[in-house]
């Protein structure tokens, strides 16, 4: 039993965090991609970030800030902009502030990583790695990230918290690797170009960090339906949409005491039929539906079972009203709100 | 560090006194201070400071949108009480909070003080404080105040002055553990075979103080603190107490108010809370009795509390005590309720509500420090000696205005202490909070928080306005 916010703020800073690292990875291999792509006479800087703003569900938001965007803006906008709530910055910010609602309940050195990655982007050294070797500045995100994910393992009991923070983290993982693929089965109409393809559906796999594994069961030669088979449907990859969803089935299983293949309530359900789904099911489904439509699908399962989680364990029954788009905070502070904590006379 | 360059202040110096020597029990530390070098120092300042912000030790600065946090700076020249002095502020202190709280339940109950002339009604009735709602209300084991901070200065015979109580939300224990902490950390030798009383049973002292006031004698009560969230500038201390009592942090938020119980919410649905540890005012407790708008409170509350089905630590209204024009009267209230002389003295005090001290103050006016009643934090204050021509105007208007609202003390240039500027001892002025915990016995905790001013000549300790603090050690003999 533990406090409902709690609950929701153990979730929020796992989440937050997780996607500040993806977010991270996905910076990194598309700077780097984007020189690759340049030299080989490919697509010009805008129309190559587009798909990504696309898969990440930024486009929007990127044009509505920059109008006329020019060279730089997009990893801006992804990276440092705090205008932009989903930038790595600003999750790193949130995750920050969920972990200091969370400060006793988390381990001393759970906050302390947290906390001095909050400082270092914030640092002027912060703003001037960036500038100078942005693929280090990416690194350090992506290893702080993990180290976070390390320490917690290491020091924080198994309770009820750690599930929540399980649940935050994997369902984070699971829809940015679909995204990830999402971001080629957008390209992949236009670019007939053999090497290109493999070029970056390697890219693809090194942001996910899969590259080793990928090469270890399928051999070196990169194409579509094995790459769609590691992320989606490897049981042993770690970062596998399949590999997350049997550890988040495991978990909401373990928060309601309920035996495996029973189904207490409405995430449980969720998950559980989308599991079923990839268990039967494989590249070739996913390359008949097409694969853009497929993940589009998964994704929208995915925020529905973060929805029902949050409905089922921070809200009373009578509360569920709203429904929240992809990752959209619930309750958003107003500032109005945030006054009042500070008016507080602490004499 | 280097004593010898240390010049002491011309009023009262904690280190050295009126002939120019190290006082007695300063002599030890003073010793292992000297021997301490000046780079070895710095560096291990450096990694403290390091080390609180890493931790988030830190208080937020409000004024620009993020709400920066910064480190409450620390001072590594501990102050020190000997334990003939301490005895004496203890014994003045519990006289003090008994006082408060026999006045507290009589100002909401028979009001006999009013009656018997001793306290003009005006001053109860006219604090903003005050809560007419609550009269007649009963609280539990007849105690409002559980949690008192009482300011203490030295004047400059070295006599201990109270400043103000502070009988609402008093913050800053927290920094009396960490200092204490970090002190340990970074120089173990210097603690010796000093004898410095412990101050870490506070959270335990604390929980006790709390758990005493559960509703119907629950032996085994849940007892929450509810914090106004982590935008307010003590969120760190809130989560600190919060940690260290093992206890819930609630915000308004988590609780829910149902047929006159109140329940936190968890992932396994409602749980019953007994005793709220309460860090926000009064007005924002309860939107259906105070403050509509309030984002904060738990609309029910109040219901609650009056049926006796969950205890508040402070009690509602307290705010009535801790009021500056009331402090004026808090001599008058121990001869009253307590027939005894009051232990400490307190600083004279001018009420502009009384035409004859509204005078005074008026004309004298630059050399005075004159408050808002209900102001905390060093704001809303007037310093009269250093303040420009147009503040000076400001205040005389703020005072012609509403006067109940505004008092008016002499400048105390209270003791200083040598404290670390740029690598160099230099006298800054200190002030004293002790911690008075008010439970099924009154329990002072040793020492407190010591603030100091680190602007040269400053007599502003508040941490808003560039205070730091030192670690404070009571002598055991």
């Amino acid at each position: 039993m533990m406090l409902s916010r709690v609950a929701d703020h153990q979730y929020w800073m796992s989440r937050q965090m997780e996607r500040a690292e993806n977010l991270a990875r996905l910076v990194r291999i598309s700077e780097e991609m984007l020189l690759d792509d340049q030299s080989l006479g490919g697509l010009d800087a805008q129309v190559y970030w587009n798909p990504v703003l696309t898969a990440t569900a930024m486009q929007q938001a990127f044009h509505t800030l920059y109008p006329q965007p020019r060279q730089g803006d997009a990893a801006r906008f992804l990276t440092v902009d705090e205008r932009n709530p989903d930038s790595i910055l600003s999750c790193i910010r949130q995750a920050r502030e969920n972990a200091r609602s969370v400060r006793d309940k988390i381990s001393d050195e759970m906050w302390s990583e947290i906390n001095a990655l909050y400082m270092l982007v914030n640092s002027y050294e912060g703003a001037e790695l960036l500038v100078r070797s942005p693929q280090s500045f990416y690194e350090k995100i992506i290893t702080s990230s993990m180290l976070f994910a390390g320490i917690t393992e290491a020091t924080l009991a198994r309770d009820e918290g750690w599930n929540f923070l399980q649940l935050g983290r994997l369902l984070e993982r699971a829809d940015m690797t679909s995204r990830f693929l999402d971001i080629r089965s957008q390209t992949n109409v236009t670019q007939p170009d053999a090497a290109l393809e493999t070029l970056q559906w390697g890219a693809v796999l090194r942001a996910c960090s899969a590259h080793a594994s990928y090469r270890r069961v399928y051999g070196g030669e990169i194409n579509v339906p094995n790459v769609v088979d590691l992320l989606l449907f490897s049981h042993e990859f770690p970062r596998s949409v399949k590999h997350c969803l049997r550890r988040i089935d495991e978990v909401l299983h373990d928060i309601s005491v309920t035996p495996t293949g029973r189904y207490s309530n409405h995430c449980e359900k969720i998950i559980g039929a989308l599991l079923a789904r990839l268990s039967f099911s494989g590249p070739p489904e996913v390359m008949n539906r097409g694969l853009h439509a497929y993940l589009d699908d998964l994704q929208i399962q995915l925020n529905q079972a973060g929805q029902a989680i949050f409905e089922t364990y921070v809200l009373l029954p009578g509360e569920v009203d709203r429904h929240f788009p992809r990752g959209t905070r619930p309750e958003a502070m107003s500032d109005w709100h945030r006054e009042q904590q500070q008016q507080q006379q602490q004499q | 560090m280097n004593l010898a360059s240390y010049r002491p202040a011309k009023l009262f110096d904690e280190l050295v006194d009126d002939h120019g020597s190290i006082r007695s029990y300063y002599r030890s530390i003073a010793e292992k201070l000297e021997r301490l070098r000046s780079e070895e120092l710095q560096q291990k300042l450096r990694s403290l400071e390091l080390l609180f912000l890493r931790q988030g030790i830190t208080f937020t600065v409000y004024g620009d949108e993020q709400g920066t946090e910064r480190v409450f700076p620390f001072d590594p020249f501990p102050r020190i009480i000997p334990h003939s002095e301490w005895e004496h502020i203890e014994a003045g202190l519990i006289q003090r909070i008994t006082a408060l709280n026999l006045f507290l339940y009589d100002v909401y109950h028979e009001q006999s003080i009013i009656k018997d002339k001793v306290i003009p009604p005006e001053v109860v009735f006219g604090a903003s404080h005050y809560r007419p709602e609550f009269v007649g209300a009963s609280v539990p084991k007849n105690a409002y105040i559980h949690v008192c901070g009482t300011d203490l200065i030295r004047d400059s015979d070295g006599r201990y002055l109270v400043l103000e109580d502070n009988g609402r939300c008093p913050s800053g224990v927290s920094y009396v553990l960490e200092n204490r902490a970090a002190m340990k950390r970074v120089f173990p030798q210097l603690f010796g075979a000093h004898g410095v009383r412990p101050v870490d049973t506070y959270p335990a002292d604390l929980l006790a103080t709390l758990r005493h006031i559960a509703p119907r004698e629950n032996p085994n009560p849940n007892v929450v603190l509810l914090t106004p969230g982590v935008h307010n500038s003590a969120y760190f201390e809130h989560s600190f107490l919060a940690r260290q009592m093992s206890i819930e942090i609630v915000e308004g938020r988590d609780l829910i108010a149902l047929d006159g119980f109140v329940y936190m919410r968890t992932t396994k649905g409602l749980r019953q809370v007994d005793v709220i540890y309460r860090r926000i005012d009064d007005d924002f407790l309860d939107p259906q009795v105070f403050r509509k708008d309030s984002c904060l409170g738990v609309a029910g509350l109040v219901d609650a509390v009056r049926r006796g089905n969950v205890a508040l630590a402070n009690a509602i209204g307290t705010g009535v005590a801790d009021d500056k024009v009331t402090y004026a009267y808090v001599p008058a209230m121990i001869k009253y309720y307590l027939s005894q002389e009051p232990i400490l003295d307190q600083v004279p005090t001018y009420l502009a509500w009384r035409d004859e001290d509204k005078k005074y103050i008026l004309e004298n006016l630059p050399k005075l420090v004159v408050k808002a009643a209900n102001e905390s934090g060093g704001y809303g204050m007037l310093i009269g000696p250093t303040a420009s021509q147009a503040q000076l105007q400001e205040f005389r208007d703020k005072i012609l205005a509403q006067p109940r609202n505004y008092i008016a003390q002499p400048v105390v240039n209270f003791s200083q202490h040598p404290t670390l500027v740029n690598g160099e001892l230099e006298g800054r002025h200190v002030d004293l909070r002790p911690f008075v915990l008010w439970g099924d016995t009154v329990k002072v905790l040793p020492g407190g928080l010591t603030r100091v001013a680190l602007k040269r000549g400053s007599l502003v300790v508040n941490s808003s306005q560039g205070g730091g603090s030192k670690d404070t050690w009571v002598l055991a003999s």
